[in-house]
């Protein structure tokens, strides 16, 4: 197994592989798709294009076709997760962020997928795209970190087949991109969502940290993922699919 | 959304059943229940055994199957197959006498190849029965984001300084 590791958007990003070899070029390529949204999309940073619309120097009308098409996937998903999710803080600022990391996913995936190598896991900041398998016949297994002890996993799940991606999200992040649905306090301190791909994954994971169970039923209706809730009591939920995968990873241990 | 109309349609068909039980209608020779939508379910009071049959459609008309198990008591009706974005589902009850006990969703595959259930609703489970997979050999952390300062010190980190050696 191959590792590289690097800084980009605050958090830092994990790159396993295995198999066919990704050269330097192929690793400093993949870096540079992270740091074209990061150039982009940041609030970090007042010189990036998406600061200078929130500080009304640049009109969205003038803005890029690909700032303007992330502006309008998250307005998307703001409406299909009835406002859960939004692209808005509450002054009305427009922050990508709930989607900008997820996208830059896709985008390095894209070009992992253009190249021999069959096999890769890709983390950014704790959330997990993944091709292929860890080892022959043996499905990539994820932990996911308690969120009472952030030194010790709760529980693992493989993920493989038409579950790629697991994204997670924790009401310790709002005032960063999660902003409650005028509930007074959360009632969900981690979320981690399975999808087919990491959009899905990280958007409903957010909305439902932020929307709470009725964001949670509404979810688990309406798309294909499995789900896996902490409520603030130390309660944990599990739809039927998130408890096979982590019958599957009990049983890849043994 | 066409979930939502499946599994609407669903918990028609069982409530038209248990009303039309409640109501005495097992008393008539022949019975059957159909909600309009996708999932048809329909049964006969008169024990007769069809083998259980889907048709994979998701308008099939009238009644589809019935089968008989257990005592002439207590009989199980699967309804027709409905696809939805979960895959395929049926669902499966069982009623005694006169009575619904039972309403199982019968496991199909999605097209992931793995067994669905109707629903996907997300349960309550022991903190003790997800312990198992805490040993699992992972291969990477999930957790809710950490910066590039919270990286240090995170698990994910660990992992990767073993892997990097």
């Amino acid at each position: 197994m191959h590792r590289h590791v690097f800084s980009i958007m605050g958090t830092s990003v994990s790159l396993s592989w295995r198999g066919a070899e990704l050269t330097r070029d192929d690793l400093a390529e993949v870096e540079a798709r992270f740091v074209d949204f990061d150039d982009r999309y940041s609030l970090y940073r007042d010189d990036t294009e998406l600061s200078r619309v929130a500080q009304g120097t640049l009109a969205l009308v003038d803005a890029s076709e690909e700032l303007r098409t992330t502006y309008a996937l998250a307005l998307d998903w703001r409406d299909r997760t009835s406002g859960a999710f939004s692209p808005h803080r509450p002054d009305g600022t427009i922050d990508l962020s709930g989607v900008v990391k997820a996208l830059a996913m896709d985008a390095a995936a894209a070009i992992l997928r253009s190249r021999e190598c069959r096999n890769w896991c890709l983390n950014v900041g704790g959330d997990i795209l993944v091709a292929g398998q860890a080892g022959d016949g043996a499905a990539w297994v994820v932990g996911i970190v308690d969120p009472d002890d952030r030194a010790a996993l709760l529980t693992s799940a493989s993920l493989g087949g038409a579950r790629l991606a697991c994204a997670t999200s924790g009401s310790a992040e709002r005032g960063d991109h999660i902003w409650a649905l005028g509930a007074p306090s959360p009632e969900f301190v981690q979320v981690s969502v399975i999808a087919a791909d990491i959009v899905t994954a990280d958007v409903l994971a957010t909305a439902i940290v932020a929307g709470g169970s009725v964001s949670l039923d509404v979810a688990t209706r309406s798309w294909p993922i499995d789900v896996m809730t902490v409520d603030v009591a130390g309660q944990i939920r599990m739809s039927p699919g998130f408890a096979e995968a982590m019958s599957a990873a009990a049983s890849l241990s043994v | 959304m066409r979930t939502r109309a499946v599994l609407g349609s669903i918990f028609g068909s069982v409530a038209v059943l248990v009303i039309g039980w409640q109501a005495g209608a097992a008393a008539a020779a022949a019975h059957s229940a159909s909600a309009s939508a996708a999932v048809t379910t329909s049964g006969t009071t008169s024990g007769t055994t069809t083998p259980s049959t889907s048709t994979g459609s998701t308008s099939s008309p009238g009644p589809t199957s019935s089968s008989a198990s257990k005592s002439s008591s207590s009989k199980t009706y699967t309804g027709a197959s409905a696809d939805t974005p979960f895959g395929t589902v049926q669902v499966r009850i069982t009623v005694a006498s006169g009575k619904l006990t039972d309403v199982t969703a019968v496991h199909l595959t999605d097209n992931g190849g793995r067994s669905v259930e109707i629903s996907n609703y997300a349960a309550p489970i022991l903190r003790t029965e997800v312990l198992a997979a805490q040993s699992a050999n992972v291969s990477s952390v999930g957790g809710a984001t950490y910066t590039s300062q919270g990286y240090l010190t995170s698990l994910q980190s660990a992992l990767d300084q073993a892997g990097l050696k």
